[in-house]
């Protein structure tokens, strides 16, 4: 693939953007590839965290922000702890991913976003994460019916999940706080 | 040695068995616990990969009740423990953001407690000799892979409580209750975590990889200091076998069960049969426990 790199794609909004939200000078990032190096699921990824690093430094917010590789990441942190520079990878992650979110809704990554989004909705409700209320919701609203159903006896025998959900008492803060948030970053 | 305790969710679901082997260890060392008032979900890896005021409130509440009962928080879960960790410095480091979080969280919040998981606490507060004392059956011949993956040692530099890629803290408690801890390169590599629904695949791979260099550097079981990683690479083993291409049946155990049975605790503090690989057939076979029917 080969770009023409002008002076406005290499001081983009886009990396602007990024540097600001994440807090990160991303000319710190001399392209070593330690963070890749490391990378526990570069087996599953088109882009690796230093290919994508290079792209928002080159201003391809389209490219970076469809990418399905973001959704790829466990968020381990071999690549923090690896970095020279000290560049805090996970938070650039952290970044793209809340800017795909926006863009690309949620482009090649409806399992882990549905996740992440039945695992947030249960906490707003209860304040507390419920185990079975999250893989239900995951099932149900990933539309993946099945995941982990063939380990539902061994839940059941070993007593592994509790079935009634916790619910804190100052629930209603909880929301609020949920709410305000949504607000804050709707206004953004 | 008193803390304000933060039990987390998995502790009150799947990893039940970390939370009362942990508790009852820390009794048995005289650490006492007095539980976070109304604590919150630290909304893990879902909330900082989705939304960063989401990440820093609601660790940030649970840390404000703490701070009013006056004690430093120690907590059993990787997860929950990497979270209040790094916000509660990211909110001291930084007056404004902690006036933006409390105006939203509704609190007057100084991030003053310090935030400690259950191994540093038991390794170097207790430390090994109080619990050595406190061995009645050492594990002796034992040979334990010990697993910290990823979100325990892997902070920050200046909030790192260990090496980042080859810690130490749980060997040492090893080595208190007479096991031996193997020298592996796995210690601290990812078993895949918060995907473990969404990209299972992946997650099994990892697990796979684990549990296949544990078994060549001969570990009898794997101790683990995580409920996720402790899920995943106990309920992950077929699909592990199956990528593996060879059988592997490792027992994965939070470390606290294996204190507790070196400390010769109750059997209903140990919930060794809560784990999907049952480790009782070899514990027989060492004679650490008392089965006939497992020889």
């Amino acid at each position: 693939m080969r770009r023409e790199l002008s002076d406005k794609a290499l001081h983009s909004e886009f990396r602007l953007t990024v540097e600001k939200m994440s807090g990160q000078n991303l000319s710190d990032c001399y392209q070593c590839g330690k963070c890749s190096g490391g990378c526990p699921v570069l087996p599953d990824v088109k882009h690796s965290p230093n290919q994508l690093i290079r792209m928002v430094q080159f201003g391809l917010a389209d490219d970076v922000l469809s990418s399905e590789s973001l959704w790829c990441c466990t968020a381990c942190g071999t690549c923090n702890g690896r970095c020279p520079m000290g560049v805090d990878i996970v938070r650039i992650m952290d970044t793209l991913r809340s800017l795909a979110e926006d863009v690309y809704k949620p482009h090649g990554a409806l399992e882990v976003w549905t996740f992440y989004q039945s695992f947030l909705d249960c906490v707003r409700q209860f304040g507390r994460l419920n185990e079975i209320g999250l893989m239900g919701g995951y099932n149900i609203n990933s539309g993946r019916l099945w995941t982990n159903m063939i380990k539902a006896p061994w839940f059941i025998l070993k007593n592994k999940l509790t079935v009634s959900p916790h619910t804190i008492k100052r629930i209603d803060r909880l929301r609020r706080v949920f709410e305000r948030i949504e607000q804050i970053e709707e206004s953004k | 040695m008193k803390y304000a305790y933060y039990p987390g969710c998995s502790l009150l679901g799947s990893g039940a068995e970390y939370a009362v082997s942990g508790e009852a260890v820390l009794d048995a060392v005289g650490v006492e616990l007095e539980e976070i008032d109304d604590w919150v979900c630290c909304g893990a890896t879902a909330a900082h990969a989705t939304s960063h005021l989401l990440s820093l409130a609601l660790p940030a509440i649970t840390c404000a009740a703490a701070e009013k009962q006056g004690l430093d928080v120690l907590t059993c879960c990787a997860a929950c423990y990497s979270r209040l960790r790094q916000v509660s410095a990211d909110l001291q480091e930084d007056p404004d953001l902690r006036a933006r979080v409390n105006e939203i969280i509704e609190e007057d919040f100084q991030a003053t407690p310090r935030v400690l998981h259950i191994t540093e606490v038991l390794r170097r507060d207790v430390g090994v000799e109080a619990i050595r004392e406190r061995v009645t059956k050492p594990l002796t011949g034992l040979k334990v892979a010990c697993y910290y993956g990823c979100l325990i040692a892997r902070m920050p530099e200046e909030l790192r409580i260990d090496d980042a890629e080859y810690p130490m803290l749980m060997d040492d408690l090893m080595s208190a209750i007479g096991a031996e801890p193997v020298d592996w390169p796995y210690k601290t590599e990812c078993c895949g975590a918060a995907l473990t629904l969404a990209r299972q695949k992946t997650v099994h791979r990892l697990c796979s990889e684990i549990l296949k260099i544990a078994k060549q550097n001969e570990a009898d079981v794997l101790v683990v200091a995580c409920p996720l990683c402790q899920a995943n690479l106990d309920m992950y083993q077929t699909e592990a076998e199956k990528l593996a291409g060879e059988r592997l049946s490792i027992p994965v155990l939070y470390f606290t069960q294996l204190m507790a049975l070196a400390m010769g605790l109750d059997s209903d503090k140990l919930c060794l049969e809560k784990l999907i690989v049952d480790p009782m057939p070899l514990l027989a076979k060492k004679g650490f426990v008392v089965g006939e029917a497992y020889l």
